[in-house]
């Protein structure tokens, strides 16, 4: 009898979260799950953006036609005279077939995404849509050297704020300034700073002194706008690394510096062995939220460099409203959600991050 | 029971009183223009809006600002389109869209503009005509412009330059002697270099100008593989980082204005509307300047890109009669002679050349009316529905040139291949001036 009281009762529970999870559920349902779908759904059609023009079901086309490459051996250039392989006169450098001699053109055009070289023998990669593949690039490189930087300062940073000093709470606020300040905002901030002539703060100063001519143009030469747009947000979310790290630190219990004080363990090793292993839970939930949203990044892309050089977003945001590929767009859309899954994924297996 | 009660109840309260706020709206309208905000653009608009509401009591008229590049506010627009929404009633577009945003907008003829499109210039009504159908009202049209500094040119005892070679000349000389005298930050020509539509007015202006074809040609042949064009990109590529600042490849044309403005530029490239600003008190650039053609090239003409906004009446506004009377106030010879005057913006209207007020404004309207009346058109008309995507094909390709990631001819060559994948069309013969 008080057995089936018992369970009788569980089962009241059960329906009664049931009900309460309901809403929720159903909320989810609506504002994630059917988007998603539906993005699902227009990654197999032709759906163009903003227009009547009847929608058909493609297939897998939006999908090949982003990720299909193909790799090609170019041909060195024979000079007729000597029966050797042709050398430029001013950069004395082998010359090679251009891409456009070896890369298919029939059914699909291929067209060069990058070049590299291999025992002497030279390969271009070709790519239907290379600005996809080097978008993707973009990402990652973006992501790797921001998200590392942030990870660096913001320990240092909380490490500091974290010790005792006078004005440490007016100090704990005004670090998180950048963070506070919206990425559009701050992006146009840093656009005139980066500005192409000494009108820009870093070509003013560069010039000063005397250290580079006063004319770099930092957002649209290729070598620089990476290590541009990585300075911004570094800049910005440094704060927000900072802050989560922090946290972490103020869990770890003061005893055990004392007793390693006692014990005789410089500061060093206090570090390595104490406040690293224990802020690496922490650690690694700022670096998951860090990675995931680096990877989907737009804003400062879109706002500095607009279609001079894409980010995976960015690039998706263009073919819809520029291009009007609806269908297009959608596929960039999964593929961004397959990578970022990927690395959700990668991140909690290898830092053993408990999902209990 | 009772809590459901009060539920209902609530409910019953919140859609009463909503019904009460639209039936209070009623009584006045709020008309939203989405119009540009480049130079006096929005502040001009303004105005006429305001005089709208003062003679139309019962209608709100709101200025929506919109971005200035071209492509962005495309963008938006098509996000409001996309989703038929009823918060824009008017739109401002460029000259190059009617064949893609056609099926948005209300057929003006049905609203009266029958009587007034006789006064517009011809070449921008017909562009504006879809299937017989009147999309948009010509509201000031644009044609590529040189502007350039009389006092230096004086000062040097130049010739305003007539061929790209002139130009590069003078503006060397003119720039090294500036920097020996002590303005660093001078440089000789600035012009639209960024990844954007402006980029492909720019280009189409050398190519033309250089026989060079117009990309497309009317009757759909891909044109752009010729010698010509690509000898006058590889020019326009020496100029980045030598008479140009290297930063040219990232200026739209409030870029290239400020820096004119400021007095650090002997020449520029911009649209008819930095003259009245040029002109402003306290700018160095005040007084001492001028306009003429853009140089020319090898085919001995010069060419001016045609440019120029038009108003479009949403045909998912709740207003459509009242919107449709407000673009035709707003296009209308009295906004338009007000927006000449005052912002140097072209009127569509024939009679306003020759209107006397608008000459003292901006004389170079009447000096300078065979460009705005010959300018070449961008093939928008021979790749509708396509042509935003032709034009970022084109202006990718020739900016790929500018920043050196890319000789002329690899990328014009893929350029072609790239437009015969896009649109379909055969490869011919440029088109000449």
């Amino acid at each position: 009898m008080a057995i089936s009281s018992s369970s009788n009762l569980a089962k009241e529970e059960q329906k009664l979260a049931f009900k309460l999870l309901l809403p929720a559920f159903l909320i989810l349902i609506i504002i994630a799950l059917y988007p998603l779908g539906q993005v699902f759904y227009t990654s197999f059609t032709n759906r163009e953006f903003a227009s009547s023009t009847k929608t058909e079901f493609v297939g897998l086309d939006n999908y090949q036609a982003l990720l299909s490459f193909t790799v090609k051996e170019l041909d060195p250039i024979i000079d007729q005279e000597t029966g050797e392989q042709a050398v430029d006169e001013e950069t004395g450098e082998k010359q090679f077939q251009r891409p456009i001699r070896v890369l298919p053109r029939d059914p699909h055009l291929y067209r060069p995404a990058f070049e590299f070289s291999f025992f002497g023998n030279k390969y271009v990669v070709g790519a239907r849509t290379p600005d996809f593949i080097r978008s993707v690039w973009n990402t990652l490189v973006f992501t790797f050297f921001s998200v590392f930087f942030e990870t660096l300062l913001g320990l240092i940073v909380a490490l500091v704020v974290n010790s005792e000093f006078k004005g440490r709470g007016a100090m704990r606020a005004v670090m998180l300034v950048p963070w506070a300040v919206i990425t559009v905002v701050s992006a146009r901030m840093w656009e005139w700073m980066f500005e192409p002539t000494r009108a820009g703060l870093f070509n003013m100063l560069g010039d000063r002194f005397g250290l580079i001519d006063g004319s770099y143009s930092f957002l649209s030469s290729a070598n620089l706008q990476l290590p541009a747009i990585i300075a911004v947000d570094v800049w910005k979310t440094t704060p927000f690394m900072a802050l989560l790290i922090l946290a972490g630190l103020q869990l770890i219990p003061n005893e055990l510096y004392e007793a390693a004080e006692v014990d005789g363990a410089s500061k060093f090793r206090q570090f390595f062995n104490i406040t690293l292993p224990l802020l690496k839970p922490s650690l690694a939930v700022a670096l998951i939220f860090r990675t995931l949203d680096a990877l989907r990044v737009f804003d400062v892309f879109q706002v500095m460099l607009s279609q001079k050089r894409y980010s995976m977003a960015s690039f998706n945001y263009f073919q819809l409203i520029s291009a009007r590929k609806m269908g297009m767009a959608s596929a960039i859309g999964v593929i961004i959600f397959i990578i970022i899954f990927a690395f959700a994924i990668l991140y909690m297996k290898s830092l053993g991050v408990d999902t209990e | 029971m009772r809590k459901n009660l009060l539920l209902v109840l609530a409910l019953v309260f919140i859609i009463a009183f909503s019904g009460v706020v639209m039936a209070q709206e009623e009584d006045e309208i709020t008309l939203t223009i989405a119009a540009g905000a480049v130079g006096q653009e929005k502040a001009t608009a303004e105005e006429a809006a305001a005089m709208y509401m003062e003679r139309n009591p019962g209608v709100n008229v709101e200025i929506l600002d919109t971005p200035d590049l071209a492509n962005d506010r495309y963008g938006l627009y098509l996000q409001f389109l996309e989703a038929e929404s009823s918060k824009v009633d008017i739109y401002q577009i460029d000259v190059i869209w009617p064949g893609e945003l056609a099926e948005h907008f209300l057929d003006l003829y049905d609203y009266g503009a029958k009587e007034v499109v006789d006064k517009h210039f011809q070449a921008i009504v017909q562009n504006n005509t879809v299937d017989g159908k009147l999309i948009a009202l010509p509201w000031f049209t644009d044609a590529g412009l040189l502007y350039y500094r009389t006092d230096l040119l004086e000062k040097y005892d130049r010739e305003v330059p007539k061929t790209w070679d002139e130009l590069e000349e003078t503006a060397r000389y003119i720039m090294e002697e500036e920097r020996a005298a002590g303005n660093e930050d001078f440089y000789g020509y600035v012009w639209q270099g960024n990844a954007y539509e402006g980029l492909t007015c720019d280009a189409l202006e050398w190519i033309y100008s250089n026989g060079g074809g117009k990309i497309v040609s009317d009757d759909k042949k891909i044109t752009i593989n010729n010698d010509k064009a690509i000898e006058i990109i590889d020019q326009a590529a020496g100029w980045v980082g030598g008479i140009s600042p290297a930063g040219v490849t990232g200026m739209g044309e409030e870029d290239a204005r400020s820096m004119w403005e400021a007095g650090n530029a002997l020449f520029m490239r911009n649209w008819p509307y930095a003259y009245a600003l040029g002109n402003e008190e306290g700018k160095p650039t005040a007084g001492n300047f001028d306009v003429s053609p853009l140089p020319a090239g090898d085919s001995g003409s010069s060419a001016g890109t045609l440019g120029g906004w038009n108003l479009a009446v949403s045909k998912y506004s709740e207003h459509p009669e009242e919107a449709a009377k407000l673009a035709m106030f707003m296009a209308g010879e009295e906004v338009q002679k007000l927006r000449a005057v005052e912002a140097t913006l072209n009127p569509t209207i024939k009679s306003l050349y020759e209107d006397e007020d608008v000459l003292e404004a901006a004389p170079f309207f009447g000096s300078l009316y065979d460009v705005f009346t010959n300018a070449v058109a961008r093939p928008s008309t021979a790749t509708a529905p396509k042509y935003n995507q032709v034009s970022e094909q084109f202006f990718q390709a020739v900016h790929s040139v500018l920043t050196g990631e890319s000789d002329a001819r690899s990328a014009i060559e893929y350029l072609e291949l790239d437009l015969m994948d896009t649109t379909g069309f055969e490869t011919g013969e440029p088109t000449q001036p």
